[in-house]
């Protein structure tokens, strides 16, 4: 078995280049807890490049404006129809803000207008490894977040036949992660868990 | 009689009063202060006030029964009353299982924290020192408001087993909180000596201005993970929290940050960065303390926390009794060394981060992780490439200080600094460290 490896999609508009530290903490969580070999390093891939079709898994955020070029349009939603797996998170952590409104459109010009739906609470996402009864786990950043005010107590996704080929959160889970791996050991409840059930249902559903 | 006695005049006393007692043991407290204080605001007095009070406790016991009763009144008649009251009530009481009994004498180390000059300040000098530093504020048509309090006195103890204790204080602390017309800007200074000769009131609302003025036109910053610059003032509200929570007890018991699993305790592990050394020590001069506490027992120099490691817990007598081990009394002062950077160096090594000035309304999320929650206020400020680009509007943070301590980038110079939480003083340093959590904004100023 070929060794998991950790994408970050870049793209031309906005910045895509955040969270430096959420891929070798989420990377050390599946050492930890699961037995998937794991590539130790991040690869950064251009979303018009077709390095992008060889990824079992892609991480794509921001905090400024989301508009694809049209190979870049291209690219995603090939891969995606193709059974490919992108995880988008809005560093913004508003549903309000830039990041949120001009990906939402790209998805609606990529996918269609009603592509992008809210999931259930209870989708198999959130019992894929660890158990979420309550759906998506909060992060220190949403209770009274970036101007908002408001807690997103659900994701987003475009699904494809049944399996989610887009999983979007306004919850900002890299910035939530992006902390040196060695101090989980001082969380009362490791925060990165979800992450591992997100790259478990990417590899696995 | 005197409020503020003497060793001797002390000691005579309470070989007085313990001559009433009649129980198996005997332990009497007394303390006296004088206090004086001002109060400012709008650039003006409002409250000039002094205060001065006594205080006698007398414990007394029949095996394992105590009872304590304290009094205000210093006559002879008192005295003995107030021994049978707690005779009376030792009694009444059900035993306590944790009683430990009285001391026997002790030898402590000297600890000069009784200046002169503290203890001689009259109204006049208050009025003086408070007067040049609104004098300052009111020259550039700044609000400034606070508070100055000086207090001087005495405690001592005489226990039924001869041990007598002794220790006179003073203490000053100047604070002073200075708002523009407008009120978008703040800036806050404390500062807290023994000495009240090392008290430049001037210079410090200097700093309390120009981070006033500093601070006006406030931009809103993204709330996430910064790295950040404490000042003292902000760093003190977060460690005393690890000092707060040093008691072997509730490790022992998994109520605390040191507990592990299965009862075992974080004691010899280390558990923040190698360059956090945490000490105790009466006889420091720039922070002098008590060098006995409450029961008697002497305090020593101790370190809580070595290189990064957990090398002392406080154990009281009854708990260190129980598990065979040395008691260590909970400390009268807590200094963290530092480094030999200064605040400007720090800024100017910074690519990008914010400068806290400080922390206010610290709460506790959760005492195992010892994760805090609170705000930035009086002065909050971005740092670009080594400097201070603009102010920024307030976060509320949520960070533990052992996970702060692990990031640890670079430790100041300490100074002495006033809690604005618990009013405690401490010997602090400004530090820098990665990672610092800001969960939301805030729109106070």
């Amino acid at each position: 078995m070929k060794p998991f490896f950790f994408t970050r999609l870049q793209y031309t508009s906005g910045n895509w280049d955040t969270d430096q530290r959420m891929p070798s903490n989420l990377l050390h969580s599946l050492v930890e807890y699961t037995t998937i070999p794991i590539d130790e390093k991040e690869k950064v891939v251009l979303l018009s490049s077709n390095d992008i079709f060889k990824s079992p898994f892609c991480y794509l955020s921001g905090h400024k404006l989301v508009e694809f070029s049209t190979q870049e349009r291209d690219h995603f939603k090939r891969y995606v129809q193709n059974g490919g797996f992108v995880f988008v998170d809005d560093c913004n952590h508003d549903i309000d803000g830039l990041f949120a409104k001009s990906f939402e459109q790209e998805m609606s010009r990529t996918f269609g207008p009603k592509a992008l739906q809210k999931i259930p609470n209870n989708h198999p996402l959130y019992n894929s490894f660890f158990h979420f009864e309550d759906g998506p786990p909060t992060t220190a950043f949403e209770l009274n977040g970036w101007g908002d005010d408001l807690v997103h107590d659900y994701l987003k996704a475009v699904t494809i036949n049944g399996r989610i080929g887009v999983l979007y959160s306004n919850k900002d889970y890299g910035c939530e992660w992006d902390y040196d791996f060695r101090n989980k050991r001082f969380l009362a409840v490791d925060n990165t868990r979800f992450g591992v059930n997100i790259v478990m249902y990417a590899l696995t559903a | 009689m005197s409020v503020i006695l003497t060793e001797a005049e002390a000691k005579a006393l309470l070989q007085k009063v313990l001559k009433y007692s009649k129980a198996d043991e005997c332990e009497i407290n007394i303390s006296g202060e004088k206090r004086g204080n001002l109060r400012y605001a709008r650039n003006e007095v409002s409250t000039s006030g002094a205060q001065i009070t006594q205080n006698l406790i007398v414990q007394s016991s029949f095996g394992k029964k105590v009872g304590v009763a304290t009094t205000n009144e210093f006559s002879d008649e008192a005295f003995e009353k107030v021994v049978r009251q707690s005779e009376e009530l030792a009694k009444l009481a059900p035993e306590n299982p944790e009683y430990v009994g009285v001391l026997t004498p002790q030898q402590y180390k000297k600890s000069s924290g009784f200046f002169d000059s503290t203890a001689n300040i009259t109204p006049d000098f208050r009025a003086d020192a408070v007067a040049k530093s609104l004098e300052l504020s009111r020259a550039q048509n700044l609000a400034a408001a606070g508070f100055w309090e000086d207090t001087h006195g005495y405690s001592a103890m005489l226990n039924s087993k001869q041990l007598f204790a002794y220790y006179p204080s003073t203490d000053v602390n100047f604070s002073l909180t200075v708002r523009t017309p407008d009120g978008t800007g703040s800036g806050y200074v404390a500062r807290g000596y023994s000495d009240v000769s090392k008290l430049d009131t001037v210079a410090a609302t200097r700093i309390a201005i120009q981070k006033s003025t500093g601070s006006v036109g406030a931009k809103a910053l993204e709330p996430g993970k910064y790295t950040v610059i404490l000042e003292p003032t902000a760093a003190a509200v977060l460690l005393e929290n690890i000092f707060f929570n040093m008691d072997a007890r509730s490790a022992d018991e998994g109520r605390s940050f040191l507990s592990k699993q299965g009862g075992k305790t974080k004691l010899g592990e280390k558990i923040v960065d190698e360059r956090i050394n945490i000490y105790s020590d009466p006889a420091n001069p720039e922070l002098p303390s008590a060098p006995w506490a409450g029961d008697g027992q002497p305090m020593e120099k101790v370190n809580w926390i070595e290189k990064g490691v957990v090398k002392n817990m406080a154990y009281s007598r009854y708990w260190a009794q129980k598990k065979g081990v040395k008691s260590v009394p909970f400390p009268n002062n807590m200094i963290v060394s530092g480094g030999t950077a200064t605040l400007e160096e720090m800024i100017a090594s910074t690519k990008q981060g914010i400068l806290v000035t400080k922390l206010w309304y610290i709460r506790e999320v959760d005492p195992q992780t010892l994760l805090l929650t609170g705000l930035t206020r009086d002065g909050t400020f971005y740092i670009e490439n080594g400097k201070i680009k603009h102010p920024v509007k307030n976060f509320r943070f949520n960070e533990s200080p052992v996970i702060m301590l692990n990031n640890l980038e670079t430790l100041g110079k300490p100074e002495r600094v006033v809690s604005t939480e618990s009013n405690q003083n401490y010997l602090m340093p400004p530090m820098k460290i990665r990672e610092f959590t800001f969960s939301s904004l805030s729109d106070a100023v």
